[in-house]
C-alpha cells in the first residue's frame, strides 16, 4: 500500500493535468474505448462506463492556463469556467475526447455546447437535460430517453451496445465509489485533521479523470490510512461550504479557509461524484430505470438543479445539522447565476435556523486570498469566542 | 477560578515573531515574553526554537501548555492548538493593558489597522490602510536603513527634529523619491525621519476619523515602541484639533501574542466545559 502522502501527490497531478494523460493512456490500451468529457455538475457516469468509455470531468483550467481566445467567446460578465474550457478545446487539449456532455445547469454551459458543435470538437456534443417533473411516469420517462440518447451517441462512435448486465456492473462500481467517498466524509466529520479539505479535494477530483476501478482502489487505501491517527487536532470551527458546484474555487481559497481556522466538513466542490445519495439498485432488469429513479428520489440538492418540491434551504440546514457544523460559508463563483440567485433564499433559511454564515465570491484563477482569509478568520473567531 | 494554567501566544509578523507565556487565571499575568527578528531565516523554525527556548527557560514541557495560540501568519507555527485573527488578538491585548480602551490601533510592518472594541474586547468595527506600504513599519525600517540608522534609533532621532519635511503619504515609491531628494537637498536625518512619521500620523488620524473612533486609543504592534511615531501622532492631533487620547504600553508590541494567549485561555475553559457537558 502506498503512503497517504504519495497517494495525495499522485491525485493532485492527475486532477490538474490539462492533457488528461491518465484517461488518454486508458483509451489507447484498447481499440473501442472512448473518452466522454462532461462539464460540471452531474452526469450518470455509469452509462459511459458500461459503454466501454471513461467519463472525464472537465472542471476548468483554474490558473494553469492563460485565457486569450476564451475571452473573445464570452462577455466580461460571464463566469470564468467556460472561457477556460473553450481555450482548452481550441488549444487541442481535448482532442482525444470522443464526445462531450453539457449538463443543463445554466445558459453559459448551454452556449458552450453550441460553441463545441460549431467548432466540431469531438464526435458528439450533447446538451444533457434533466427532468423537472419528479414523477417516474413523466420526468422519469423523459430522463430515460436522455440516457438512451447518450448511449446512442457512444454506440455511433465505438459500436458498443450496452447490456443490462454491463450496466448493473457499472452501477455497482459507482455505488462502491460513492460509498467510499461518503466514508471519507464521515471519518472527516469526527476527525477532520486526518485529511485536509484540500487533500480530500485532490482525491475526489482525480477520480473524475481516471477509471472508476482505479479510483476505488485509491479510495480504499485512503480510508484505511485515515482510520489511523494523522495530524494534530486544532481548535477550529466546523463549516459547510456551499455554492462552488460548477466553477471550482482555486486551491489557495480552500487552503485559506482552512488556515483561517475552519474545518470544511462538507462542500459541493466535486458534487458530481456525490450527487446520488446511497446505492442505486444494481441487479435490476431495467438498469436505466434504476438510474432514473435514483435521480428522481436519491439526488442531493444544488442550485444548478430544479427541485421545487424539496426546498434547498431546508436541505442545506439539514446537511449542516447532520455534519454538526457551526456555520456555512457561501462561496460562489463570480457571475454564477444559479448560486447567486439561490443565495438569499439559502441565507434566509440559515438565519431562521440560527446558523451563522458568511459569503464571498471567487474566480477559478483568483490569486489573492487576503480578504477571504480575513473574512473566514473573523468568522471563525466570532463563533469560537462569542457564539 | 480555582486553578490557573499556562497558555502561550505567538504572533508571527512579517519581520518579527513575538511570543508570550501567560499564567491564566481570573487575573492572568505575563510570565515571560520574547521578540525575535526573522531576518532571512525560516519563520517556522524560528517560531519553534523560540517556543522550545521559552519552555526550557521556564522549566515547562509542551504538554504543560494548556493552549498554544497563534496569530498573524499562524499557519507557520507547528503544534498550535488554535489560531485567532490579528484584529481579535490586538483588541484583547489592548484591553488587557488598558481595560477602558475603546479603540486599538495596530501598527505593524505592512499596514495599520484601527479597531473599535467593546468592554469585553470584542471587535465592533475596523478600518485599515490599503495595500500601499507607505503607512507601515516596513517602510520606516527601509528608510532608516537607507539613512544608516537602526530601527531602534529611529524614535530618538525623530525627537531631535526642528523643521521636519513631510514626505508623500500616498505611495512608498514616491515617498522614497522624496527622501532621496531631501538627502540631496541637505535636509538633516532627524527632519527626514520626523517628516515620515508625520506623514504616517496623518494617515492614522484619517483612519481614526473614518472609523469614528473614540478615546482612549491604544497603539499596539511594532511601531508602538517608536517614541518619535507616538509624538508625531500627538502633534498631528493637536494640529488638526482632534481630541483623541492616545496611549501605549511598553509591552504593546506583544499585544497580538498576548491577546492570542488570553483568548487561548478563554477557549481552553470553554472547551473543557463543553467536554464536561458531553460526558
Amino acid at each position: 500500500m502506498k503512503s497517504l502522502d504519495q497517494i495525495i501527490a499522485e491525485c493532485e497531478e492527475i486532477a490538474f493535468d490539462l492533457k488528461f494523460s491518465r484517461a488518454r493512456k486508458w483509451k489507447d490500451e484498447q481499440d473501442n474505448r472512448v473518452i466522454v468529457g462532461y462539464l460540471p455538475t452531474y452526469v450518470p457516469r455509469e452509462i459511459i462506463h458500461a459503454a466501454n468509455g471513461i467519463s472525464v470531468g472537465i472542471m476548468g483550467t483554474g490558473d494553469r492556463k492563460q485565457i486569450i481566445k476564451g475571452d473573445a467567446y464570452y462577455q466580461s460578465y460571464i463566469c470564468h469556467l467556460p472561457r477556460g474550457v473553450i481555450e482548452m478545446a481550441l488549444d487541442n487539449n481535448l482532442d482525444a475526447f470522443d464526445g462531450f456532455l453539457f449538463p443543463a445547469i445554466c445558459d453559459c454551459i448551454r452556449n458552450l455546447s453550441g460553441m463545441f458543435k460549431l467548432s466540431k470538437k469531438g464526435k458528439f456534443q450533447r446538451y444533457f437535460d434533466y427532468p423537472q417533473n419528479f414523477s417516474s411516469s413523466i420526468g422519469g420517462k423523459f430522463y430515460i430517453q436522455e440516457l438512451e440518447k447518450v448511449l446512442e451517441d457512444i454506440f455511433n462512435v465505438n459500436g458498443v451496445r450496452v447490456t443490462a448486465k454491463a450496466l448493473n456492473h457499472s452501477i455497482g462500481l459507482y455505488n462502491k465509489n460513492r460509498h467510499l467517498i461518503e466514508t471519507i466524509y464521515t471519518i472527516r466529520q469526527s476527525t477532520p485533521w486526518r485529511l485536509s479539505a484540500v487533500e480530500t479535494y485532490y482525491i475526489l477530483r482525480a477520480g473524475q479523470c481516471m477509471p472508476v476501478e482505479d479510483h476505488n482502489d485509491i479510495l480504499e487505501q485512503v480510508v484505511a490510512h485515515i482510520q489511523k491517527e494523522r495530524g494534530e487536532p486544532m481548535d477550529n470551527i466546523r463549516v459547510v461550504v456551499s455554492g462552488s458546484f460548477c466553477e471550482q474555487p482555486p486551491i489557495g481559497l480552500i487552503k485559506s479557509i482552512e488556515l483561517a481556522g475552519c474545518y470544511i466538513l462538507d462542500d459541493d466542490f466535486m458534487l458530481g461524484s456525490r450527487f446520488i445519495q446511497g446505492n442505486i439498485t444494481d441487479d435490476s432488469e431495467d438498469p436505466l430505470h434504476a438510474l432514473s429513479e435514483a435521480y428522481l428520489h436519491q439526488s442531493t440538492f444544488s442550485s444548478a438543479f430544479y427541485d421545487v418540491g424539496n426546498p434547498k434551504g431546508k436541505r442545506l440546514v439539514e446537511l449542516v445539522r447532520k455534519r454538526a457544523s457551526d456555520g456555512i460559508i457561501f462561496c460562489a463563483a463570480s457571475f454564477c447565476d444559479p448560486a447567486l440567485l439561490d443565495r438569499p433564499e439559502l441565507q434566509k433559511e440559515a438565519d431562521a435556523a440560527g446558523i451563522p454564515h458568511i459569503n464571498f465570491q471567487f474566480h477559478e484563477n483568483t490569486g489573492q486570498f487576503k480578504i477571504i482569509k480575513e473574512q473566514a478568520g473573523t468568522f471563525s473567531d466570532s463563533i469560537k469566542l462569542w457564539a | 477560578m480555582k486553578n490557573s494554567f499556562y497558555t502561550m501566544g505567538i504572533d508571527v509578523g512579517s519581520n518579527f515573531i513575538k511570543l508570550v507565556l501567560v499564567d491564566y487565571s481570573d487575573h492572568p499575568t505575563i510570565l515571560d515574553k520574547q521578540t525575535e527578528k526573522i531576518r532571512k531565516r525560516n519563520p517556522t523554525q524560528v517560531a519553534d526554537e523560540m517556543i522550545q527556548t521559552m519552555l526550557v527557560k521556564n522549566q515547562l514541557k509542551y504538554e504543560d501548555i494548556a493552549y498554544l495560540a497563534s496569530t498573524g501568519e499562524g499557519d507557520l507555527v507547528k503544534r498550535k492548538r488554535g489560531h485567532f485573527y490579528g484584529m481579535t488578538t490586538h483588541a484583547k491585548g489592548a484591553n488587557y493593558f488598558f481595560p477602558n480602551a475603546v479603540t486599538a490601533v495596530d501598527m505593524g510592518a505592512l499596514y495599520v489597522r484601527a479597531v473599535k472594541i467593546s468592554k469585553e474586547a470584542r471587535v465592533e468595527d475596523y478600518k485599515m490602510t490599503g495595500q500601499c506600504a507607505s503607512g507601515s513599519g516596513q517602510f520606516v525600517e527601509n528608510i532608516s536603513r537607507y539613512l544608516g540608522l537602526s530601527i531602534e534609533e529611529v524614535g530618538d532621532v525623530s525627537l531631535q527634529a526642528d523643521t521636519p519635511e513631510i514626505s508623500s503619504g500616498i505611495c512608498a515609491v514616491l515617498a522614497e523619491t522624496d527622501v532621496i531628494n531631501m538627502v540631496s537637498r541637505g535636509i538633516t536625518t532627524p527632519n527626514i525621519i520626523k517628516g515620515i512619521h508625520l506623514s504616517i500620523a496623518n494617515r492614522i488620524i484619517k483612519l481614526l476619523s473614518s472609523l469614528k473612533a473614540e478615546s482612549p486609543i491604544v497603539i499596539t504592534g511594532g511601531m508602538s515602541l517608536n517614541k518619535g511615531m507616538i509624538q508625531a501622532i500627538e502633534e498631528q492631533l493637536a494640529a488638526t484639533g482632534k481630541k483623541y487620547l492616545i496611549t501605549t504600553h511598553p509591552d504593546a508590541i506583544y499585544a497580538g501574542a498576548l491577546g492570542a494567549a488570553l483568548w487561548g485561555g478563554f477557549r481552553h475553559i470553554k472547551l473543557k466545559e463543553k467536554q464536561a457537558v458531553l460526558a
